[in-house]
């Protein structure tokens, strides 16, 4: 009922209606999804995701039943085999299907992209809605905790963990999320700050909320459209630099696929096999232009700011 | 006014230099504490030799005596008197304090002295694919915005879109195949593919600009797209405003009201944009350095790791993230000194 109410209802509460000239009032959740479904662009880009995250989920039947090789099966009878019949995409060094390493490839970019955009959120979030709600010390504490990570170029912090920790997707997952997590809890924070002294928190409290449910049930949801908006926005730029680290060669090592660490093993060759370099490349580019394309179509339609 | 702004900055400043070498230096001997680089490879090695390697590098200190001594801290105890609270301490040095940020567990040498080896060579890049970005995005965000609706602005926005896109290092290696290995193959004049002047024969001007012209030019790609975006939806608000439409009442021509009047205001905050890669002068070109091989910090940073000389990338990364910071108290001074709502706020 609540949200979806017409103008008779809105009447009985004594709302004037003339002024609601008879647009039915209706959740913010169902007029951002409204508006993000009619954003051609980002419905195309958003499809175009789903199915690359369908393609990687299916690679073990892929490489089963579609293009019949094992993405680390070595072939030397079809060493830098060009593009054709045989490899549709042509083979490496080593005589292995490129595009069956594709496909695993995949599962590497949109799982550490998705794992990685779900641990800053999820991290990051937490921390701003504690600082926010609490201020005073636990604030200060906590963000300049956050300057800290931040100050430090990205990069290097990456490349020094890496070297410690020798990653699998899990934890390159969690390399990139500390340090992703410091945006998100600044902006997280700076919501939960604008709607922390308004009416509505007072007079929950004062029925008795405790602090746990004031944040859960009060502040996220308040908190939840820039957290979207983050991460809608954020998948590009982690999947840009995940590949960046397989290409230095402290990301996901060979012999698992990543279309970085492909890219990387191409150097060597790509004066004479031109697809190792071409193919993967594009895969970079094609998954970060559609996810970029689906962030921008996210914030235009869920930025409450931008209304 | 301006020097109590600038006091107050730079005292909020040192807790985070701080923070950052305890960050760095915990996460590096956490994990390495104990690892001596070479003694996998030299089975051969007694254990009193081995006793002696990690006390020649320190490691058999306690772990916050060895951060003491490599912040200098322990030294200016020794100095008041408070050595004897540094138990098992050994060849206490002034370190940071004397600008040591450590040295090299593989050959030796201080880190500081590679690292501003290197410096200019970044610098060089970094700030040479700003100048491109500046240079190439003010015209097109003034052309998208001009003609805002047309094929141009159309073309212009998708470019920018791919921009942001496009993986630096691929896009660095198709360059190279194009005007390094194809050009060449073709018998026609190349580009050079790495390094940044030909040994022996090269470093003239002429040399050098070839050397920097392909990885400047990747380095600013993403400049340009976010750019001239930015300048684009900046030109777009100006020209809709009312002294725009004023100086165009009383007769003014339409370049004079777009170049003269709406454009100055365009830009200015694209000058706070371009502030924000401030930071991005010292790491930022890394990628692109290791694809040149451009003997940059970032390229240097990257062969120390992949060699596990980790006092080497620990001194690196703290003092290029003290170079960042101190580079980010320099902008805020500036703003401060142009703009007074910034020193009041």
């Amino acid at each position: 009922m609540i949200g979806q109410g017409t103008i008779e209802e809105l009447q009985l509460t004594g709302v004037d209606a003339a002024s609601f000239a008879g647009r039915p009032a209706r959740s913010y959740w169902s007029e951002s999804l409204e508006r993000l479904r009619e954003n051609r662009i980002g419905t195309a880009a958003g499809y175009a995701i789903l199915f690359l995250a369908v393609v990687a989920l299916l690679a073990p039947l892929i490489s089963q039943f579609v293009t019949h090789y094992d993405p680390t099966a070595q072939d030397l009878n079809s060493q830098f085999v060009g593009p054709g019949a045989q490899h549709w995409l042509g083979a490496d060094e080593t005589g292995r299907d490129t595009f069956t390493r594709l496909v695993w490839g995949a599962r590497v970019s949109l799982g550490v992209g998705f794992l990685t955009v779900t641990l800053q959120i999820v991290f990051g979030g937490g921390v701003g809605l504690v600082a926010g709600f609490f201020g005073g010390w636990v604030d200060t504490l906590l963000m300049r905790f956050v300057d800290m990570v931040l100050a430090i170029p990205a990069i290097f912090l990456f490349i020094l963990m890496s070297i410690l920790f020798t990653p699998n997707a899990i934890t390159l997952s969690m390399i990139i999320a500390s340090v992703g997590w410091g945006g998100v809890a600044r902006l997280v924070r700076g919501e939960v700050l604008s709607v922390r002294n308004r009416d509505f928190m007072l007079a929950t409290r004062s029925l008795g909320a405790s602090n746990v449910r004031l944040m859960l049930r009060h502040l996220l949801p308040n908190a939840l459209p820039v957290m979207i908006v983050a991460a809608s926005l954020g998948v590009g730029a982690i999947i840009l630099a995940e590949a960046a680290l397989d290409f230095l060669g402290f990301g996901i090592h060979p012999p698992t696929p990543s279309w970085g660490n492909m890219l990387s093993n191409a150097q060597t060759y790509f004066a004479h096999s031109i697809w190792l370099v071409i193919f993967p490349g594009v895969m970079i580019f094609v998954t970060v232009l559609a996810a970029n394309l689906f962030g921008n179509a996210v914030r235009d339609a869920f930025d409450p700011r931008l209304r | 006014m301006l020097a109590k702004f600038i006091v107050r900055r730079a005292l909020a400043a040192i807790p985070v230099v701080v923070g950052v070498t305890v960050i760095t230096f915990v996460l590096m001997h956490s994990t390495a504490g104990s690892y001596v680089p070479g003694l996998s490879l030299n089975p051969n090695m007694t254990p009193q030799e081995i006793q002696l390697l990690r006390s020649q590098l320190g490691l058999d200190q306690p772990l916050w005596i060895q951060y003491l001594d490599w912040t200098g801290v322990a030294w200016v105890m020794q100095h008041v008197g408070l050595g004897g609270l540094l138990i098992g301490a050994h060849d206490i040095t002034p370190g940071m304090l004397e600008g040591s940020f450590g040295q090299s567990m593989v050959d030796g040498t201080s880190v500081t002295s590679q690292v501003f080896d290197r410096l200019p060579n970044s610098l060089l890049l970094t700030v040479t694919a700003i100048v491109i970005g500046i240079a190439l995005s003010i015209p097109a965000g003034v052309i998208g915005a001009v003609r805002r609706g047309t094929r141009t602005d159309h073309l212009l926005t998708g470019m920018s879109v791919a921009g942001v896109a496009v993986p630096s290092f691929w896009f660095g290696l198709l360059l190279i195949l194009f005007f390094s290995v194809q050009l060449h193959a073709w018998g026609l004049p190349f580009l050079p593919s790495g390094g940044v002047e030909t040994p022996f024969t090269g470093g003239d001007v002429i040399d050098r600009l070839a050397h920097l012209l392909m990885p400047a030019t990747v380095l600013s790609f993403v400049y340009l797209a976010v750019w001239s975006r930015f300048t684009r939806s900046s030109m777009v608000e100006v020209l809709s405003q009312d002294y725009v439409r004023t100086a165009r009442a009383k007769g003014m021509g339409d370049r004079r009201v777009r170049y003269v009047h709406a454009l100055r205001n365009a830009i200015i905050p694209l000058v706070t944009l371009v502030g924000l890669e401030l930071p991005g002068l010292v790491s930022g070109g890394l990628v692109v350095e290791v694809v040149f091989s451009w003997p940059g910090i970032g390229l240097l940073a990257y062969q120390r790791a992949l060699a596990y000389d980790y006092t080497m990338v620990l001194g690196i990364v703290t003092l290029a993230t003290i170079l960042v910071v101190v580079g980010n108290l320099l902008a805020d001074v500036m703003y401060a000194a142009l703009d007074p709502r910034i020193r009041l706020a």
